[in-house]
């Protein structure tokens, strides 16, 4: 009977300490405020800080093993060295779930001072929601000169700016050109010229491409610049807006067969649809296959993950249609955003601090070599990677930017763009079919 | 254990090989985890998938171990999920008894409501908690996960006392009634013991959700400090790219307290059993 | 003693902490999500009221095709109660025999629910590679590679590769709840059957069994309800892909509200998920009961 008291002794004390830690921890979340706290995104809760002391939160997707880690904890060391008295709390989260939690945020309204976003649909409900503040007024001549209007497109909602960027990544067509050089091939600059390198490969045992179908957004980057080469950047983006140009086009057709016949031909490795990016890309790395099309950062992980980075070259994705597209006409452009909550208790320091931060990550992250820089180039460049420094020239002589498909549509296209891709990839529909139903949706 | 020693027979034989294949089966994620922690990407895709590693990449460790505040995590996350378990534990304990030995009109009816604990998807409950815990001014602390961790667990801990629970004979009850115990008496001095070898089952299994649980902390934890080392773990992965050997290295690190918890606790339950058994 | 079952306050006491967390946490955003159902709303911005045409659409849109998904879950639901359990309860049944390091297996057996998803949905991408995965390399190395496959991103094999996985990790999860439900039963009973000269098997069926229908029933439930949820591994595993052949109504609710921010549908996938898990729940606990009756 001893042994049992014992037991109900320790399970009461334990009751009694679990009820002691919520009763108390419940009221004094906004009185346990003693040190860096205040930095608590509930605006209200927070008290009166000091004159001196202001703190402003950063979400960001930075995190500690990203490539842009270094850039963000560089900028804000600079920011805070330049305005004493400001300090800035970076957050960091993982990508995928950050995205739950900044809608999330957005709906409780629990938003920081300053995250980082992603331009184009992504954000349209953000700004919809008005709980992002405009900051038109911040953008002042001196940051002009140095980011043009044109490079924040993404981040304009009617005409008015809500977030400034610090890098403009593109999709590219990434080769090996010690596997090129052994079969006597150039990198192609038309279409017809890649499916001869296809043929090529394919001829000597070789799958030209790796591709991810799982992770689609993969196979949406191949899809996205075959359709831009096809269709030029002005119709493809009217399209894929709702802005009045109908899906069910020649041009789009075009695209979606020429994928089709790419992926007929066995020019994807195999197995695609069941790997992951992460996969694919060791394919790639360790020379199985000879091509990738991605985006600019690839660029980063060539210099840590292939075993021989010099055998890698980059060059544009070949034009489909001459007649609508150019060799300088990129998918990509600015997508990392990074915004300002309208219950920021300090709209102007935010609002400035905003241009001082991206301009600075945009700088750094160049130099890192993990992106190409939005912001104009003042500085010495020259101990960038080669790939990173002809993707920069690349971007330098850009004609025009058009976002990915699935970051400018919005979010319900995009899920629905990715799903009929797959689709297509499988075989379950056809080129005209997956034209049909991309029309039926964006007009729905 | 003589009993079977003395049929002997290739039937036992059979099942011990058999038993024994079963546990390498289980066993093999150990190993592989362990094998990957060691390993860089291009051992982890394709080259080496699952032998040992060619180089003892040790430093996925330190990576591991240095990025972001692990120890601090490590702690939130003891601390979140002791909560949890002791606070789960003993509000089903509770509601277990007056659910089946108590006598009221509707306890049928609650009983079954509790089950719909086990039906809602975690995904869509996480902007209506969310708004809750924001309303309560309970974002970002402790009991922003313990709270909501301990309703998810409740109704797993309610089914799994309940039916234990019916083991208990009600005669026990009926003669420590008979000795002057009251229904509190009753509940401290005959249920909790005898609940024993469930009690160490059921925090197992709220050890299991609350340990490894992703999404609310993710969602409903903003400060760092607060973090939990789930979410630690995660911010391991780049955006584009991954280097997945410290994060096999960091989910070494995250696992072995639960088995040493784990097989300190299946001591535990066998101990509990036993005395269970005796008394029963 | 009747009386002092019927004590209010004691009722009261031991229920309160309980239905106060659970109303809070479960049951009112239970009411929220079906107010949000009710709306088309993209979750940030102001919804407008649709009445039920999200649940309209959820039956009818082909391009959905929520049925499959409820079929799929289904199927997982009924793979579990039939192959899962059956397992984990001979597990259970022979290790509380008393047979030789029975604590070392019982420890050992559980191992892969302690593991994180992780762990195991990068293990198993690994086993099922196309190229250098260890089913195909098994297949190719005993001269069957014509059965090989690309077994996650084949539309004919991608459910039933992602359906043997969580099958798997949680046998030892329903082997140690049957294994403690065995174990708390007193001994005495199978002693007596056993001097009455039964065999183990036959103490095992005519007496451990029926004792363990408790457990069982526990078991049933937490399958089935997390068959109809299950969602971590299938997403790393195949995110329902390909081409929708591995959809289940999790990830399709996930899809759905995170992905395309169509809050308000993707909160109807959640009531429906919500009754399906319940209705059955419900059904499985009036099995049981009848039976007992009998």
């Amino acid at each position: 009977m001893r042994k049992t008291l014992k037991r109900v002794f320790a399970l009461i004390l334990s009751l009694v300490v679990a009820f002691a830690l919520i009763g108390c921890g419940g009221q004094n979340t906004a009185s346990s405020d003693d040190g860096n706290a205040t930095t608590q995104p509930e605006p209200s809760q927070s008290g009166s800080p000091s004159q001196e002391e202001i703190k402003l939160t950063l979400w960001s997707i930075s995190t500690e093993s990203d490539a842009f880690h270094n850039a963000y904890t560089q900028a804000i060391k600079d920011y805070e060295e330049k305005h004493p008295g400001i300090k800035i709390v970076h957050e960091t989260f993982e990508n995928e779930s950050y995205k739950t939690k900044i809608k999330s945020a957005v709906a409780a309204n629990e938003l920081p001072d300053l995250f980082y976003t992603w331009g184009g649909g992504f954000s349209k409900s953000f700004v919809e929601s008005g709980k992002v503040l405009p900051i038109d007024k911040y953008y002042t001549e001196e940051y002009q000169a140095q980011l043009s209007r044109a490079a924040l497109g993404n981040a304009t909602y009617g005409g008015v700016l809500y977030g400034a960027t610090y890098t403009t990544p593109i999709s590219l067509l990434f080769y090996n050109k010690a596997m090129f050089d052994k079969y006597g091939l150039k990198a192609p600059t038309s279409f017809d010229e890649l499916v001869h390198v296809c043929r090529t490969f394919l001829d000597n045992g070789i799958k030209p491409f790796g591709v991810s179908v799982k992770d689609t957004w993969v196979l949406a980057m191949t899809h996205d610049a075959l359709t831009l080469k096809s269709a030029g950047p002005e119709k493809t983006a009217k399209a894929i807006t709702r802005n009045g140009v109908s899906y069910n086009d020649p041009d789009f057709l075009a695209s979606a067969t020429k994928l089709k016949e790419l992926i007929d031909m066995g020019a994807y490795i195999d197995g695609a649809t069941g790997l992951s990016n992460d996969e694919a890309c060791a394919n790639f790395y360790n020379g199985t296959v000879p091509m990738y099309i991605t985006g600019s950062w690839m660029a980063g992980s060539i210099m840590t993950d292939a075993e021989n980075p010099a055998d890698f070259d980059v060059t544009p994705i070949p034009v489909i249609n001459s007649n609508n597209a150019k060799i300088t006409d990129f998918m990509g452009g600015a997508a990392d955003t990074i915004m300002v909550s309208a219950s920021t208790k300090y709209p102007d320091v935010a609002g400035n601090a905003v241009f001082e931060l991206t301009r600075s990550i945009s700088k750094y992250a160049y130099l890192d070599g993990a992106g190409i820089p939005a912001w104009e180039v003042d500085y010495d460049d020259s101990s960038v990677n080669p790939i990173t420094a002809k993707i920069a020239k690349l971007a330098n002589e850009a004609t025009s930017f058009t976002l990915w498909f699935d970051t400018l549509m919005e979010a319900n296209d995009a899920g629905e763009y990715l799903s009929l891709l797959q689709q297509l990839y499988v075989g379950e529909i056809t080129p005209q079919e997956f034209v049909e139903a991309m029309a039926a949706q964006l007009e729905s | 254990m003589n009993r079977i020693q003395e049929k002997g027979g290739i039937g036992r034989k059979l099942i011990t090989g058999f038993l024994i294949i079963w546990a390498l089966i289980q066993l093999f994620p150990l190993y592989w985890m362990f094998t990957f922690s060691l390993k860089d990407n291009s051992e982890i895709f394709g080259e080496n998938i699952i032998g040992l590693p060619r180089k003892w990449l040790w430093g996925n460790y330190t990576a591991a171990l240095t990025t972001g505040k692990v120890g601090l995590y490590f702690l939130n996350s003891i601390l979140v999920t002791g909560c949890t378990i002791v606070l789960t534990t003993i509000i089903a304990l509770m509601a277990t008894y007056a659910l089946t030995r108590l006598v009221w009109k509707g306890r049928k009816v609650v009983n079954n409501i509790f089950m719909l604990g086990l039906t809602v998807p975690v995904h869509a409950s996480i902007l209506p908690i969310l708004i809750i815990l924001r309303n309560l001014k309970m974002t970002n602390s402790y009991q922003a996960l313990i709270i909501p961790y301990s309703a998810f667990a409740l109704s797993m801990a309610l089914l799994i006392a309940n039916s234990f629970i019916e083991g208990i004979p009600k005669e026990l009850e009926e003669a420590a009634f008979i000795d002057g115990c009251g229904v509190y008496g009753i509940f401290a001095r005959i249920i909790l013991p005898l609940m024993a070898p469930a009690l160490a089952t059921i925090a197992i299994f709220i050890y299991l959700q609350a340990w490894n649980e992703l999404m609310f902390a993710v969602i409903f934890i903003s400060d760092s400090k607060y973090r939990t080392l789930s979410v630690g773990i995660q911010t391991l992965s780049g955006t584009y790219t991954t280097d997945w050997g410290p994060i096999g290295a960091a989910l070494v690190i995250a696992t072995i307290p639960t088995l040493i918890i784990y097989s300190l606790m299946s001591v535990k339950i066998q101990e509990s059993l036993v005395i269970g058994a005796v008394k029963g | 003693m009747e009386k002092a079952r019927r004590n209010k306050l004691a009722i009261f006491i031991f229920m309160l902490p309980a239905v106060l967390l659970f109303s809070l946490i479960i049951i009112l955003p239970i009411f929220m999500s079906s107010y949000y159902s009710l709306l088309n709303w993209d979750g940030m911005t102001k919804g407008t009221f649709v009445g039920l045409k999200n649940y309209m659409e959820l039956f009818t849109s082909k391009s959905v095709n929520f049925p499959r998904a409820v079929s799929n879950a289904i199927l997982l639901a009924a793979l579990s109660t039939f192959i899962q359990l059956p397992i984990a309860l001979f597990l259970a049944l022979v290790l509380a025999r008393g047979v030789k390091w029975e604590k070392t297996f019982v420890s050992i057996y559980f191992i892969p629910v302690l593991m994180s998803t992780t762990v195991i949905g990068q293990l198993w991408l690994k086993i099922y590679n196309p190229d250098y995965g260890l089913v195909n390399v098994l297949l190719r190395s005993i001269g069957l590679e014509h059965l090989q496959r690309v077994w996650l991103g084949d539309k004919k094999t991608a459910l039933i590769a992602v359906f043997i996985p969580l099958l798997w990790q949680y046998i030892g999860y329903h082997m140690l709840l049957m294994y403690a439900g065995i174990k708390s039963m007193s001994p005495e009973l199978r002693e007596a059957a056993k001097i009455d000269g039964a065999t183990e098997a036959g103490i095992d069926w005519y007496i451990t069994i029926p004792l363990l229908k408790p457990v069982i029933r526990t078991c049933v439930i937490f399958a089935v309800t997390g068959s109809l949820k299950a969602f971590d591994l299938i997403y790393i595993l195949t995110n329902g892909g390909p081409a929708h052949a591995s959809e289940v109504p999790s990830t399709l609710l996930v899809s759905m509200i995170i992905g395309r921010n169509r809050y308000g549908f993707g909160s109807a996938i959640a009531v429906s998920i919500i009754f399906l898990c319940f209705f059955f729940a419900i059904v499985i606990r009036k099995l049981f009961k009848t039976e007992e009756v009998v």
